[in-house]
């Protein structure tokens, strides 16, 4: 069974290639792709760490990532599309800044809010204060 | 006084009873797990742990004295001086231990994860930051409500937020809920913790709701372009950093409960929003004690306001001329040149008028404005630190060289070492700067029979103007080759010794001024709660 | 009775007090892969030992085994005389594949001569495959029905009765 299973066929591990199309940016290659591998490599958690980034983890998947990571800049897939190709995989748990989108956008949203209730609030505050005063 | 007693005897017997029953120390577990001698590996490997943790428990536990004190305030319906002067204290010492604290935190994070970073966001240490932040702003608050008498019903809120964060801590600590750094220590005394922080969150705000407008204030505020209306904006940012970071903290529980969907929030995230509340609360550090108290003039405001500029735009030129190219970093040379002219000014002044006794008098005063000048050096060392450093990685051969800023790093060789808990590969690398020798680095490799994955420790050569990190990836002992990772990262110690500077800044105005000195405010002369707060030895 | 603080102080409290209940439901360590219901990624990889290549297009129209480990890996020794008597069980009714990740041939061949094999042991050059797949830290385990699609995945050493458990849904 196993025998007839086995071909003699070419190695081909998954590529980015069949889930998230053909590269829409530019090739990077010397300092600048390693300055971008680290930038982009920054943004995914490394799934074994406790909350880690890809970029900072010395473990084995997350060292594998990263190269997987500057791999695909080199062939110059851009930082939406590298991203949107691990987030298939490992879903939204894998960015580390989540996206401005559906319940996600709370997250964005809610602090802006507060800051602006909050200064509304306290200039009310400082207005009552100063008219304590009589004047 | 009884009223504050009896606060903290309710949040003691809920931990007696935690200990006596939920969480007891001392049953046998049904099932011994196989790491059972001994701490997490991450935990064996550094003398900061033993330090860290009980001083974080410090700056927690005494969170609680202030609540008490808080709710004796508006459980009697007054917050006169006798209660603002233990209350401050009170308030004042744990925030100490809790600065401390989180430093030497950020320090083991540093000296034992590898990374070559201090601080990650992770939730654990949001949860020590936050009580952090409604405590420094409940610090000033409370002098605002010495000076002028108004934002008392404020400045209790502030208080009971700082306990309840740290009861939120805890829960997050221990429940196991958050995927964290700190996940070693999980049990099953979650529910217990959080049926005791819905209690204390209810008692609280009824408290607040029943007895808030009792406390009003008596007094008043001139101007909002004062000191007093900085004060304000002041809680403003610290609130709203608080409620920024408890969000980002919650929102993948939040998340999770509305789409069912697993998400992270990350460091990204925290350094968009956080940066730049940081650097807002860096301006008023400068602009703040800059302005008078009460209502000045067009022409006082800007003559008091205008001369740091001058060294705020030097220090920045000068961040920029050694290759500081980062907007918010230059921003934070910027503010922070402002604010340490300020803050030097406002130190040197009472020395100028009436000598070094000015000192001993306005020990408090003084205090305040070297945790100014701490947290000044603190936000500028973590502005430079996290965007002027730079890494490679390198794989050596033994012999190789490789050069990463003025440092070049050679590989002597690595060797294995058996130890009874775990099994050691160390790499030894020569380090020279500019040429001549400076030291050797000795970066391992552990491995832990109880662990799946290997864990590096990093070996450090730390100076003033910056620290050279290696950190191993991948080493192999028969090969003689090494996988490394090199950072240089320009200021890191002076976090470690601007946080231990507030703290210090801290103690001394936490000493009490002998009372003969005390300049009397108004308030103060109200009588009958000094003499009460006497009897009960608060006051100094 | 100030009622807004009332009001705001217990809409604040009711909220924090139930996202964090809520939260006492879920293990955050315990990550559910969006894999799942999807048709397994594609793979063509070589068989250590033999170098013959294997296809995974070829395993179609059997229910699959894929499980992701490493010979450094601990708990992938617990886990493997599992997986050996379970693949003689079920013999050519269902396909095993295990997918060595971030290993060098020499080791998995020793481990697999002392320890013994039943099933294709295919070698995982950079992690592609097991990115592809979402795999954190191995040992994992996806189980893919008669279509090929993902039914289920478990992350940890297997015993028999989860193996059982999750391919029930493979076959059915």
């Amino acid at each position: 069974m196993i025998l007839l299973l086995i071909a003699l066929l070419q190695v081909k591990a998954p590529d980015a290639a069949q889930f998230v199309g053909a590269p829409h940016g530019v090739a990077l290659q010397g300092a600048a792709l390693e300055r971008r591998t680290m930038e982009v490599a920054s943004l995914l958690r490394c799934p074994v760490c406790q909350g880690m980034s890809v970029a900072d983890s010395p473990s084995t998947v997350a060292l594998d990532m990263k190269a997987q990571v500057r791999e695909l800049l080199a062939r110059g897939y851009t930082e939406e599309q590298i991203l949107s190709y691990f987030e298939r995989s490992y879903g939204e748990f894998v960015l580390l800044k989540p996206k401005f989108r559906g319940v996600n956008a709370l997250v964005w949203v809610l602090p802006l809010l507060a800051l602006l209730i909050g200064v509304v609030l306290v200039s009310m505050k400082l207005r009552k204060l100063e008219l304590v005063d009589g004047d | 006084m009884p009223f504050a007693i009896g606060t903290w005897l309710a949040c003691a017997a809920f931990f007696s009873f935690l200990i006596a029953g939920p969480a007891n120390p001392f049953l046998t577990i049904a099932n011994p797990p196989p790491d059972g001698p001994g701490p997490n590996p991450l935990l064996q490997n550094h003398l900061l742990m033993i330090i860290h943790p009980p001083m974080l428990y410090l700056g927690y536990v005494g969170m609680t004295i202030p609540f008490g004190f808080a709710c004796a305030a508006l459980l009697r319906g007054r917050l006169g001086h006798s209660f603002l002067r233990p209350l401050r204290a009170s308030l004042l010492l744990p925030w100490i231990f809790l600065t401390v604290a989180i430093m030497l935190g950020g320090w083991w994070a540093y000296e034992v994860l590898g990374w070559g970073g201090y601080w990650a966001w992770d939730p654990v240490e949001n949860a020590s930051l936050l009580p952090w932040l409604t405590a420094t702003a409940a610090l000033h608050s409370a002098i605002v409500l010495e000076r002028r008498g108004v934002l008392k019903g404020w400045t209790v809120t502030l208080v009971q937020a700082t306990f309840l964060l740290t009861i939120l801590g805890t829960f997050m600590t221990r429940s196991g809920v958050f995927n964290s750094v700190h996940s070693f220590t999980q049990s099953s005394i979650g529910p217990t913790i959080l049926a005791f922080l819905a209690a204390a969150l209810l008692f609280s705000v009824v408290l607040l709701a029943l007895r808030i407008d009792s406390l009003e204030s008596d007094g008043r505020i001139e101007s909002a372009a004062s000191r007093e209306g900085m004060f304000l904006v002041n809680n403003l940012l610290f609130l709203i950093l608080t409620f920024t970071v408890l969000i980002g903290t919650v929102f993948p529980l939040v998340a999770e409960a509305i789409n069912g969907k697993q998400m992270s929030v990350g460091r990204p995230y925290f350094d968009a929003m956080v940066v730049p509340i940081g650097t807002a609360l860096l301006f008023l550090i400068g602009v703040g004690p800059a302005l008078p108290w009460g209502r000045g003039t067009r022409e006082e405001i800007l003559r008091a306001t205008l001369p740091p500029l001058a060294t705020g735009v030097v220090v920045a030129a000068i961040g920029y001329a050694v290759g500081v190219r980062n907007g918010w970093t230059i921003v934070t040379l910027l503010f922070g040149g402002y604010a340490a002219h300020v803050t030097l000014k406002e130190m040197w002044l009472p020395v100028a008028r009436s000598g070094t006794s000015a000192l001993r008098r306005g020990r408090r005063r003084f205090g305040s404005y070297v945790v100014h000048a701490g947290a000044v050096v603190v936000l500028i060392a973590i502005a430079v630190s996290s965007t002027t450093r730079t890494s490679r990685e390198v794989r050596f051969s033994r012999g190789d060289s490789a050069s990463i800023g003025a440092y070049t790093v050679t590989f002597l060789g690595a060797e294995d070492r058996a130890e009874p808990h775990r099994q050691s590969t160390i790499a030894r690398f020569a380090v020279t700067k500019n040429g001549r020798a400076v030291t050797t680095l000795a970066p391992r490799m552990n491995q832990y029979a109880t662990m799946r994955e290997p864990i590096g420790t990093p070996d450090v050569h730390s100076t003033l103007a910056g620290d050279l990190y290696l950190s191993i990836l991948n080493v192999d002992v028969a090969q003689q080759r090494v996988a490394l990772h090199l950072i240089v990262t320009p200021m890191v110690m002076w976090i470690w010794i601007a946080a231990l500077v507030m703290g210090l800044g801290g103690l001394l105005a936490l000493i009490p001024v002998r009372r003969t000195s005390v300049i009397l405010t108004q308030s103060a002369a109200k009588g009958k709660d000094l003499e009460m707060a006497d009897s009960f030895g608060m006051t100094s | 009775m100030n009622r807004p603080v009332l009001f705001i102080g217990t809409a604040i409290a009711a909220a924090l007090i139930a996202v964090l209940f809520v939260g006492l439901g879920n293990d955050p360590q315990q990550i559910r892969s969006p894999m799942i219901g999807r048709p397994a990624p594609a793979f063509a990889l070589k068989e250590v030992g033999t170098g013959q290549t294997l296809d995974l297009q070829a395993l179609r129209d059997t229910p699959t085994i894929i499980n992701f480990w490493a010979t450094w890996c601990m708990p992938c020794y617990q886990e493997h005389p599992v997986l050996i008597d379970n693949a003689r069980l079920f013999g050519s009714k269902v396909q095993f594949v295990g997918v060595v990740f971030n290993d060098d041939e020499a080791s998995i061949q020793k481990f697999l001569r002392e320890r013994g094999s039943a099933f294709p042991t295919l070698l995982d050059q950079q992690g592609k495959t097991a990115i592809a797949y979402g795999v954190g830290g191995v040992p994992e385990t996806f189980f893919l029905d008669r279509q090929g699609i993902i039914v289920a995945k478990f992350s940890g050493p297997m015993t028999t009765d989860v193996l059982q458990a999750n391919l029930e849904k493979a076959i059915r």
